[in-house]
C-alpha cells in the first residue's frame, strides 16, 4: 500500500533530499510544502498518511502549525513527525509533551527516518 | 702606849741610896712605882689611896673629885677593915667645902690636919705667893662646923691634901681615921709627894684622855670623811649616823638648802626627829597634803613629810638670838631647849620628840650657807648618891651635916649639855660636811651637767641612730620608691605605648571603620543590587538606593514595613509565598543563608520583576538579630539568557539545516540507492556541495562575529585611500550585480582613512551585496561617501544624516543606497543582530548566513564608528557607515 507523506520545511534542499530518500527507499508518495500555511493546505487537501513538520519556518513555526492541525479534525488524526534542528534539551522536553508521533532531530539519517516512519505506520 | 710623861722634878725623884735606906724613901719609891705602873687614872687613884692608907695606916683614904659644877664626888677610896663607911661614889654638895677653903686649897696649897678631939687643925701652906715654901704645920682651933662635920662622919682625925691640875683645884686627897691620929710632917711630906705624883698622873691621864678623845674624834672625822669623800656618791646618811653617834645624840638631821631657785631642799635624818606642826593649827593630814604640794620632789633620805624646821620662818632668827659656840658664829650648842629662846612651836616639836639639846652647825663654804647639821640629845635622868640627904630647912648648909648616910637622888629629864669636845668635833665634822656638800653640789652640778651632757650625747646618739635609721629607712624607701617609680614609669611607658598603639590602632580602626563605613555606604549606595535589612520580625530596617529604586518606594515607606507583605514575594510563576515557606523567613528563623533565583518581587505600582537574591542572617554573638537581603533585578539577564538560548537554538538550527541536507543526500548516495539514478545522484551531490559551502560560510561568519566582537581579530589599520576602498568593494560585487541585473553606481572621494582596509572592504561589500540581494532587477545600488570635516560641513549637507550617537567631526560617512524591497520598521533595530534576517528563507536562498550585518557592525565599532539604516518598506534602504577621520597617533 502506497503511503503518502507530506514534508513541510522551508529549506528546499532538505525537502528535495528527504523526498527522494522516502521515494527511493520506500516507494512512498511524497508531497512537500515550503511553509506552514502551504503545508496546512496540502494536509487538508491531500490527506497524507504522515506529516514531517519542520519547526523553524518564517511564516509560522512548526508548533503553531501543529496546533492548527490538531485543531482541525480533518487532519488532526494524521500523525505528525516533528523535524527539528533545536537540539536543546529544554526544547526536546517541550516537544515531547505535545502529541507528536515522533520528534526527529536534524541532521537525521535518511534511512533511519524512513524506518521511524515505518514503525509509526506499523503502530 | 706609853704616854709622854713630863719630866719629874729631881727633888721629887726618890733614889734609893746604897747603904742605908730611908724607910719613907723606900715606901715612896714603891708607891710611886706602883702608881706609875698604870696609865689609867682610876687605877692610879685606887693604887694611890691604897698605898697611902697602907702608909698612913688610917681607916679610910679617899680621893675627892671636884666636878665642874663644884660638887664633890669620892672617886677612889681605900678603907681599912670597915672601920669607916664607904663613901665611894658619893656626892657632896658644893656647900660642904666653902669657896674660901677652895681658894686656900688652890692658891696656898693648904694642907690641913684636923684633930677633932683636940679641936685643932694643923695647916701647912705649900705655897704662899712670892714667899718661900714653908712646910711647917701651924695648928689652930678647928672651926666647930668643920669639927661637927667630921664627927658626924665618924672621923676623929683627917688629913686633906689638895690635888691641883694646872692651876685648877682638881680634887682632894683625904685620909680619915676613926680615932685620933697624929700626922707627922714626914708623913705629910710623903703624902704631898704622892699627891704631886697624882697631879702628874692626872695631867698625864688628861693628856692621854685628850689624846684618846682626839684620836676618837679623828677616827670619827676619818670615818665621816671617808663616807663623805671616798666614794663617788657620798654617803650622807651614814655620815650623819656616824656624826650623831659620835656626838652621843639620839638623832640628827642634815638639811641642805637649795642652791638654786626651784631646787628642792635635800634632807637627811637619823634617829629621833622633831615633828613640826605648823603653828599647831593644822591637822597632820592637811599638813602632809600641803607638804606634798610644796615639795613635789623629795630627795632620797627624806623621811619626814612634814615642814622642815630649817625652813621655819624663825629658825635662823632664833639661831641669831642664841649665843654661838664658835668664833665664826656657825655653831650653836643648845644645852637645854627649855632655857633657849626658841619659838614655842619649834620647841614643842623638839620636846615632843624627846629632844632636849641641840647642836646646830651651820655649814658654810666661803660664807655661803650650804646646810644645817643638827644633832639632838634627849633629856637624861641623872642619878646621884649623896653623902647624906640635904637638910631642907638649912638650904645654905649653915649647920654642919649630921648624917652621911647614903641618899640616892634621881633627877629626871635633865638636859645633857654639849662639851667643848663635842662642839669641836661638830665643828670639824661640819667643815668636812660643808666641803663635802659643796663638792657634792659641784659634783651634782657636774653630774647633772654630765647627765645632761650624757643625756644630750645619748639623745644625740639616739637622734643620730634614729637619723641613721631614718636615713637608712628613707634611703630604702627612696630606693623602693625609686624602683616602684621606675616600675610604674616603665609600666606607664608601656601603657602609654600600648595606649598609643591602641589609640593608633583605634584611630586606624576608626579610620578603617569610617573608610569601611564610607565604603560600605558607598558600596551600599553604589551597589547595583538592591540591599535591605530586616529585623527578626521581618520588618525592613534599612534599604539602599538601588533597592529603593528597584522597588519604586521612598526610603521612609520601606523602613519599618513588613517586607513579606510589601514586596508580595512570589514564586517565579507568580504564586505568592506563604510566610512560612519564604526562604527569607527561613533565614530569620534558622540563620541559614538562602539563595533563590527567579522569584518575583512586586513594585509599589503592583508590577513584578524577577530577582536573584541571597538572604543572610545578621548574627550578633551567635544570635540572629535580623537578616540582610541582597537582590538584583534579573529581567535583563533573563532576557539575555533568553536571547542566548535563542541564539544557540538559531546557530544550532542554522548549522543543522545544511547538515541535514548533506547527510540526507550523502546517506542516499552512500546507501547505493541512487546507483541507478545518475541524474538524481548528481543532484544530490550538488545539494550536498552547496550546503557544505553554506556550512563553511556559516562557520566562518560565526567565528568571525565572535572573534571581532571579542577583539580577537585586530584591525590592521593603515592609511587607506577612501576611493580605493570604494572601488575595490564595487569590483567584488560587480559580478553579483550584473547577475542580478542591478546597476552599481560608485562615486569615490579622495580622502585618507586610518583603517583596516580589508575589513572596511568586507563591510562595504557586505552592504553592497545585501543591497543587490534585496533589489529588484533593473534598479540601481549606489555607493557614496562624504568627508565631514567639521560642524559646518554637517550644516552644509542637510540631506546627510547625523550619526545616531554623537560622533565628533571629522568623520567619513559611507552610504549604500538601494531601491529594493525595504525593511519593515520593526526590524530596523534588529537587523544588525545575529540571524535577524528580515526573511531567513529568502536570505538563505540568497546565500546569507544572517551574520553579515552583525559582522559589519562589529567591524565599524572596532574602528570607533557607527552603522545604521534608514528604510521604507518597498521604497529601498540606505545603510550608513560613519568612521572617524582622526590621526593615527591620536588613535593610539
Amino acid at each position: 500500500m502506497t503511503r503518502c507523506i507530506l514534508i513541510i520545511d522551508d529549506d528546499p534542499d532538505i525537502r528535495e533530499a528527504t523526498q527522494l530518500c522516502l521515494e527511493i527507499t520506500r516507494g512512498w508518495e511524497v508531497i512537500t510544502a515550503g511553509s506552514s500555511n502551504e503545508g496546512l493546505k496540502k494536509a487538508i487537501s491531500e490527506q497524507p498518511d504522515a506529516i514531517l513538520l519542520d519547526v523553524m519556518m518564517p511564516d509560522m513555526d512548526g508548533l503553531t502549525a501543529f496546533e492548527h492541525m490538531q485543531a482541525n479534525p480533518e487532519i488532526s488524526h494524521i500523525p505528525v513527525i516533528l523535524l527539528t534542528a533545536m537540539a536543546q534539551p529544554a526544547d526536546r522536553r517541550r516537544y515531547t509533551q505535545l502529541d507528536f508521533a515522533a520528534v526527529i532531530t536534524k541532521p537525521y539519517d535518511p534511512l533511519a527516518l524512513a524506518d521511524q516512519i515505518d514503525s509509526i505506520f506499523k503502530e | 702606849m706609853q704616854p709622854n710623861l713630863p719630866p719629874q722634878s729631881s727633888s721629887l725623884v726618890v733614889q734609893p741610896s746604897s747603904g742605908q735606906l730611908d724607910p719613907f724613901a723606900l715606901l715612896l719609891h714603891r708607891m710611886i712605882n706602883r702608881i706609875r705602873q698604870s696609865l689609867e687614872l682610876p687605877e692610879i687613884l685606887s693604887t694611890t689611896v691604897a698605898e697611902i692608907r697602907a702608909f698612913l695606916k688610917t681607916d679610910r683614904v679617899k680621893i675627892y673629885y671636884f666636878h665642874p659644877d663644884g660638887t664633890g664626888e669620892v672617886i677612889a677610896e681605900a678603907i681599912h677593915d670597915r672601920r669607916l663607911p664607904s663613901l665611894l661614889g658619893h656626892f657632896f654638895p658644893v656647900e660642904d667645902i666653902p669657896q674660901e677653903v677652895r681658894e686656900q686649897f688652890l692658891h696656898l696649897r693648904q694642907r690641913s690636919i684636923v684633930d677633932v678631939k683636940a679641936r685643932q687643925v694643923g695647916v701647912s701652906l705649900l705655897e704662899n705667893g712670892d714667899a718661900e715654901i714653908k712646910e711647917e704645920i701651924h695648928f689652930r682651933p678647928v672651926d666647930s662646923c668643920h669639927a661637927e662635920y667630921l664627927s658626924a662622919m665618924g672621923v676623929c682625925s683627917s688629913l686633906v691634901v689638895p690635888i691641883v691640875d694646872k692651876q685648877h683645884l682638881w680634887g682632894l686627897l683625904v685620909s680619915h681615921h676613926g680615932s685620933p691620929r697624929q700626922i707627922t710632917e714626914r708623913e705629910l711630906q710623903v703624902v704631898q709627894i704622892i699627891a704631886d705624883q697624882v697631879s702628874i698622873a692626872i695631867a698625864q691621864s688628861n693628856l692621854l684622855n685628850q689624846a684618846r678623845i682626839q684620836a676618837a674624834q679623828e677616827a670619827t672625822i676619818n670615818r665621816v670623811t671617808a663616807l663623805l669623800h671616798y666614794t663617788p656618791e657620798m654617803q650622807l646618811e651614814e655620815a650623819l649616823k656616824q656624826t650623831v653617834t659620835a656626838l652621843k645624840g639620839v638623832g640628827g638631821r642634815l638639811y641642805i638648802a637649795p642652791q638654786l631657785p626651784h631646787q628642792p631642799p635635800q634632807f637627811f635624818t637619823y634617829g629621833n626627829q622633831p615633828l613640826l606642826l605648823e603653828m599647831g593649827q593644822h591637822g597632820q593630814a592637811e599638813m602632809a597634803e600641803r607638804w606634798e604640794k610644796d615639795n613635789p620632789k623629795r630627795e632620797v633620805g627624806q623621811q619626814n613629810i612634814f615642814p622642815l624646821i630649817e625652813q621655819h620662818l624663825h629658825w635662823q632668827t632664833w639661831l641669831d638670838m642664841e649665843e654661838p659656840s664658835s668664833q665664826y658664829n656657825t655653831i650653836w650648842a643648845i644645852a637645854d631647849l627649855c632655857e633657849a629662846v626658841m619659838p614655842s612651836d619649834l620647841a614643842m616639836a623638839f620636846l615632843e620628840a624627846q629632844i632636849r639639846s641641840l647642836l646646830v652647825v651651820q655649814l658654810q663654804y666661803r660664807r655661803q650657807v650650804l646646810a644645817y647639821l643638827t644633832v639632838f640629845r634627849q633629856e637624861i635622868d641623872v642619878e646621884r648618891i649623896w653623902a647624906g640627904q640635904p637638910d631642907r630647912e638649912d638650904r645654905r648648909q649653915c649647920r654642919p651635916r649630921q648624917s652621911f648616910e647614903a641618899w640616892r637622888e634621881l633627877k629626871r629629864g635633865q638636859a645633857h649639855p654639849w662639851s667643848a669636845a663635842d662642839i669641836d668635833l661638830a665643828e670639824a665634822l661640819g667643815n668636812h660636811f660643808a666641803v663635802a656638800i659643796h663638792q657634792r653640789s659641784l659634783y651634782q652640778q657636774v653630774c647633772a651637767l654630765n647627765a645632761d651632757l650624757e643625756q644630750d650625747v645619748q639623745k644625740r646618739k639616739q637622734a643620730e641612730r634614729k637619723i641613721s635609721a631614718l636615713n637608712a629607712k628613707l634611703e630604702q624607701r627612696v630606693l623602693e620608691r625609686t624602683m616602684e617609680l621606675q616600675k610604674i614609669n616603665e609600666e606607664l611607658l608601656r601603657q602609654i605605648a600600648e595606649r598609643e598603639r591602641a589609640l593608633l590602632e583605634r584611630q586606624q580602626a576608626e579610620a578603617s571603620l569610617e573608610r569601611l563605613s564610607y565604603q560600605n555606604e558607598l558600596i551600599l549606595r553604589s551597589a547595583g543590587e538592591g540591599i535591605y535589612g530586616l529585623d527578626t520580625q521581618g520588618k525592613i530596617t534599612f534599604a539602599n538606593p538601588a533597592a529603593v529604586r528597584m522597588l519604586g518606594y521612598q526610603v521612609d515607606e520601606l523602613i519599618g514595613a513588613w517586607m513579606h507583605t510589601l514586596l508580595n514575594h512570589s514564586y517565579p510563576d507568580g504564586t505568592p509565598y506563604l510566610m512560612t515557606e519564604s526562604p527569607i523567613y527561613a533565614t530569620l528563623l534558622y540563620g541559614t543563608v538562602q539563595h533563590s533565583s527567579n522569584d518575583l518581587f512586586h513594585r509599589k505600582d503592583g508590577s513584578s520583576f524577577p530577582v536573584d537574591y541571597v538572604s543572610s542572617p545578621i548574627l550578633e554573638q551567635e544570635k540572629i538579630v535580623g537578616a540582610v537581603v541582597m537582590f538584583k533585578d534579573i529581567t535583563v539577564r533573563q532576557h539575555i539568557e533568553q536571547i542566548k538560548d535563542e541564539f544557540i537554538s538559531i546557530v544550532s538550527h542554522e548549522l543543522r539545516t545544511p547538515l541535514t541536507s548533506i547527510r540526507s543526500t550523502l546517506g542516499l548516495l552512500a546507501g547505493g540507492w541512487l546507483k541507478s539514478h545518475p541524474e538524481k545522484s548528481q543532484r544530490m551531490l550538488e545539494i550536498a556541495f552547496s550546503n557544505t559551502n553554506r556550512l563553511v560560510r556559516l562557520i566562518s561568519d560565526i567565528l568571525d562575529v565572535e572573534r571581532i566582537k571579542f577583539g580577537k581579530v585586530t584591525m590592521e589599520k593603515t592609511i587607506c585611500n577612501v576611493a580605493d576602498l570604494m572601488l575595490q568593494s564595487a569590483e567584488i560585487v560587480q559580478a553579483m550585480a550584473e547577475k542580478a541585473e542591478i546597476s552599481l553606481s560608485v562615486m569615490p572621494i579622495s580622502a585618507d582613512l586610518w583603517a583596516d582596509s580589508d575589513r572596511i572592504i568586507q563591510t562595504l561589500t557586505n552592504l553592497l551585496s545585501n543591497a543587490i540581494k534585496f533589489s529588484l532587477p533593473g534598479t540601481t545600488v549606489q555607493l557614496t561617501a562624504h568627508a565631514i570635516q567639521d560642524v559646518e560641513d554637517i550644516k552644509n549637507h542637510p540631506h546627510l544624516p547625523v550619526p545616531p550617537f554623537p560622533l565628533p567631526p571629522p568623520y567619513l560617512l559611507f552610504q549604500v543606497q538601494d531601491q529594493g524591497i525595504g525593511i519593515p520598521s520593526d526590524k530596523l533595530e534588529t537587523i544588525f543582530d545575529r540571524f535577524q534576517q528580515v526573511d531567513a528563507s529568502n536570505s538563505r536562498s540568497q546565500g546569507g548566513t544572517g551574520l553579515g550585518l552583525t559582522i559589519c557592525r562589529n567591524i565599524v565599532q572596532q574602528h570607533g564608528g557607527q552603522i545604521w539604516v534608514k528604510s521604507k518598506l518597498g521604497a529601498g534602504s540606505q545603510f550608513y557607515v560613519a568612521l572617524p577621520l582622526s590621526e593615527p597617533s591620536e588613535e593610539g
